[in-house]
């Protein structure tokens, strides 16, 4: 018995053919998830009483259950609440059914990476000292502008490496989205694997697709952290 | 719409708990298992020889890269195929073994840079002055950093452990009856009709054992930091 090496050509190029998938559920991901994380970390360092209780409960219960029953449960729990919501209660004609599998995908993502985030930036703007934000207080500046030009960049320097690894992880996370039946990079080769029964063919090609794309990924951190660490030397000079 | 029934919740719940014992036996082998290569993985980054050194950091780089569900689904297939060629056959093994051989491999990673970690964390002093005082280099580590180092590990290693718990929710897809394996036969067996209340029940357990693996480890690291601080006091 031998591993079959015309079978994983194939698998591989057409397992590549998921990769903009991937990345599409990743950018959309993050793009929703970010603000909505920066803004509940910033409530949960405000410590206003409620809104951080609630976000502190919220961050528990994500970061406490396994991502795949987040899946499996939002996928049976969303198409027919909002079919619900649609049909009897706004009484609108649009068959949810048929609509994209990937929004389902980019919504449990993004309840998932909200709770990571949310601590993550919690921690990094911790990084800043408390002497930042009433320096650039009493330079005059609002809390806005402090926040967007004193604060944030500080932080965003301290939460890159961090960040690197939330993004891996998030992709490593998308593999998961055949669960529902969005045609990603492991759905792909899991239905060329099951026409012929080559497995383990199949599924190293997966992984080799996945170390590829991950170093595409932390390649463009490495690029980014350097740039913003030589915006940060110069300051120091 | 399913109409929605919690007193099924409980149903539920009273059918799952006794599967924690495999999910938590499943987190015991890996963490024996894993830990194992993890020490190799942690000795090769520190003892900063070329080849050992590189070979660790090839592995942490592509273990990191990896996705659980593919590195569980190389295993469960690719691990009885690699064997049949030298003729032995482990098809009828247990799927634990499998499930446990897949995230020791993923594992060892986050095992070894916890533990690497947890080393340089303790003063090179420490283990200068315990050779200086007579004590062997075994007897140093033995008696000296690994006590400091193991404090030091505890938080990251809980956070590994629950980690590690969520990624083994995965096993069920190669058929392991774990929590998540029973929840789903639950379903299967309920025509998927009580689907939200299982799914719930799950969810309740497993936050459970997150909360009990992080109030454990935080008693045990704030019990073990206080002899220390005691310790620096007399010093």
């Amino acid at each position: 018995m031998k591993l079959n090496t015309e079978f994983m050509r194939e698998t591989f190029i057409a397992s590549l053919g998921g990769v903009p998938k991937t990345f599409l559920i990743t950018i959309l991901t993050l793009l929703v998830s970010i603000p909505i994380a920066f803004s509940m970390a910033l409530s949960k360092l405000e410590n206003k009483n409620v809104s951080s209780k609630i976000v502190t409960g919220y961050v528990s219960l994500i970061r406490g259950t396994p991502i795949v029953l987040q899946i499996l449960f939002i996928y049976s729990l969303l198409p027919s609440t909002l079919n619900y919501l649609i049909k009897d209660v706004f009484g609108l004609s649009y068959n949810i059914f048929k609509m994209n599998k990937i929004v389902y995908a980019i919504i449990v993502f993004s309840l998932n990476n909200i709770a990571v985030l949310t601590e993550l930036f919690r921690s990094a703007l911790g990084t800043v000292g408390h002497g930042q934000m009433e320096a650039a207080m009493t330079v005059g500046l609002s809390k806005r502008q402090a926040y967007a030009r004193i604060i944030i960049p500080q932080a965003l320097v301290a939460a890159l490496p961090n960040l690197c690894n939330t993004v891996i992880g998030l992709i490593k996370n998308t593999s998961l989205a055949f669960l529902m039946a969005v045609q990603e990079i492991t759905a792909i080769s899991k239905m060329k694997a099951a026409s012929g029964y080559y497995y383990i063919e199949a599924y190293l090609m997966i992984a080799l697709i996945y170390i590829i794309v991950c170093t595409v990924v932390q390649l463009l951190f490495a690029v980014i952290e350097h740039q913003l660490s030589g915006y940060k030397k110069r300051l120091a000079v | 719409m399913h109409p929605f029934h919690p007193e099924y919740i409980i149903t539920a719940l009273l059918k799952i708990v006794p599967y924690v014992g495999i999910t938590l036996l499943m987190m015991l082998g890996t963490v024996i298992f894993g830990g194992l290569i993890g020490i190799l993985l942690a000795r090769a980054k520190i003892k900063r020889r070329i080849i050992p050194r590189a070979i660790a950091e090839g592995y942490i780089y592509l273990t990191r890269c990896i996705p659980s569900i593919v590195m569980l689904f190389i295993v469960y297939y690719g691990i009885p195929f690699l064997l049949l060629q030298f003729g032995i056959d482990v098809n009828h093994f247990s799927k634990g073994v499998f499930v446990i051989t897949a995230f020791s491999i993923l594992f060892a990673s986050n095992l070894g840079e916890v533990f690497r970690a947890a080393y340089l964390a303790v003063d090179p002093g420490q283990r200068e002055a315990a050779v200086c005082s007579g004590l062997s280099e075994f007897q140093a580590f033995y008696r000296i950093v690994l006590p400091q180092a193991a404090v030091h590990a505890l938080p990251n290693f809980s956070n590994m452990l629950v980690n590690l718990m969520k990624e083994g929710a995965l096993a069920y897809s190669i058929g392991l009856i774990d929590v998540m394996g029973e929840g789903s036969l639950l379903i299967g067996m309920n025509q998927g009709s009580f689907s939200l209340e299982i799914y719930l029940a799950m969810a309740i357990i497993y936050w459970t054992l997150t909360l009990v693996i992080e109030l454990i480890f935080g008693r045990l690291e704030k019990s073990l930091s206080k002899g220390r601080k005691h310790a620096t006091s007399v010093a």
